[in-house]
């Protein structure tokens, strides 16, 4: 097991806590010229999948509840839904890293695809809408945009935490 | 580059030890938090009490976006001022006969109740409000508006302004208060054609839009009538403008037809609105 130093410990907790602020921000900004809400990438999911993909070391089960509930204070529309998407994420997560042996950026990348279609299926079953049909090409829309997002985070970590 | 990078902290196999204990416990408290939430609203008692510090924050961040925008409407042309002007001339001298006619709707309408011993039933007053922030949320529209519990604004009141219909107001703070734009996709409003007695429930698609999934076929329905609150529901008055038809698309059923509908009122075109409030 590859043990991480203090110091990279605390570059990779400072890096998470900047993500998260962006991520705040960005979720009340709204994409210029687009109204539609439904399209919007989910910024929280693109990083707490990045962060848990390159083992960020801050993330554990505690502080991913924490941080879910703060979300759900500032843009959530559940308490708790963040809280349990999050800390079900790294569930699925850890399961799949026992039963599987991930040896490239690929299979990663992969993981990183299956997670997030869990989690939007885990968002929309606990959506406070009870929506069961959602317009297919406005979901795909979005599930593009988180991706996207998910890419962009993870060369910000990779960039920041890797020596 | 993240191929070469990441195989430095790729493990063949994972021998850490999970959870269990600690996952079950905060599985099970954000289950109950979620089941407490959904019963007794605690989310939104939590945000009015956090809006003092929350909403400035939110407008700050969304200063740069306004910034652009102002700007960007300080840059107009002269010649495009001039023709603005001289539409605005022509709908004030159109609307200026309008009222003329009105007050004489009016008071015939008055005549008209006293011989037939009608109650006056347009019991609605409002509060004037101004638009400071209409975003989305982290997925959700949201309008948020200057005045609150102190002016005395009310969970639930309806909102409208000189288009018409604008949302449902969802959540009410001190000083601030958030309305449900009719376009949200969780919006819901019981509406009549004003040319027919059709009631129907008339639904925001989360798209700048509105729509009527299911429309009896065999109501008569062309592009541009005009949809207003039926007054069902209590919530809202009779006859406030809401939307007019686009588009009617056949379903799969013969019995019903699919409308989409264009509100009369977006949020990025309007500052001033009005919350009703109904006379005791």
């Amino acid at each position: 097991m590859i043990k991480k130093t203090i110091m990279e410990k605390k570059r990779e907790r400072a890096l998470f806590i900047i993500l998260f602020f962006i991520s705040i921000i960005f979720s009340n900004l709204g994409i210029p010229g687009i109204e539609n809400s439904n399209i919007m990438p989910n910024y929280f999911l693109a990083l707490i999948i990045s962060c848990l993909l390159n083992k960020n070391s801050f993330l554990n089960l505690y502080n991913l509840v924490i941080f879910g509930l703060i979300v759900d204070i500032l843009c959530g529309q559940l308490l708790g839904q963040y809280g349990f998407l999050f800390i079900s994420i790294y569930f699925v997560y850890f399961i799949i890293q026992k039963i599987t042996t991930i040896s490239n950026s690929k299979q990663l990348l992969f993981l990183g695809f299956c997670l997030f279609i869990f989690s939007f299926i885990a968002l929309w079953a606990t959506s406070l809408s009870h929506k069961i049909f959602i317009p297919f090409n406005l979901l795909f829309l979005q599930f593009v945009l988180t991706f996207i997002t998910y890419l962009i985070f993870n060369i910000f970590i990779t960039r920041f935490t890797k020596n | 580059m993240v191929a070469k990078e990441s195989k430095s902290s790729l493990k063949l196999f994972n021998r850490d030890s999970f959870p269990l204990f600690s996952f079950v416990i905060l599985f099970i408290l954000c289950l109950v938090l979620m089941g407490l939430d959904y019963r007794q609203q605690i989310l939104k008692e939590i945000k009015s009490r956090l809006s003092i510090t929350v909403s400035p924050i939110i407008y700050l961040i969304n200063v740069p976006a306004n910034i652009f925008i102002t700007s960007k409407n300080n840059f107009i042309s002269k010649i495009q001022l001039e023709d603005k002007i001289k539409n605005l001339e022509q709908t004030n001298y159109s609307l200026s006969i309008s009222v003329q006619e009105n007050k004489l709707i009016k008071a015939e309408n008055k005549i008209l109740r006293n011989k037939l011993k009608i109650e006056k039933d347009f019991n609605i007053v409002g509060i004037n409000a101004e638009i400071i922030l209409p975003k989305v949320k982290n997925g959700y529209s949201i309008i948020t508006i200057d005045k609150g519990l102190k002016g005395n604004i009310k969970i639930g009141s309806g909102v409208i302004n000189n288009t018409g219909l604008v949302g449902q107001i969802i959540n009410v703070s001190n000083n601030y208060s958030e309305i449900m734009p009719i376009t949200s996709d969780d919006y819901a409003v019981p509406a009549i054609m004003d040319s027919s007695k059709e009631n129907i429930i008339v639904y925001g698609d989360g798209n700048g839009g509105l729509k009527i999934p299911l429309f009896p076929a065999s109501s008569s329905i062309s592009i541009n009538d005009t949809f207003v609150t039926s007054g069902v529901g209590g919530s809202y008055p009779k006859g406030i403008k809401i939307a007019r038809v686009v588009e009617i698309i056949p379903t799969k059923s013969p019995k019903f037809n699919f409308i989409v509908l264009a509100p009369f009122s977006q949020p990025t075109t309007f500052t001033q609105i009005t919350v009703l409030t109904t006379k005791k």
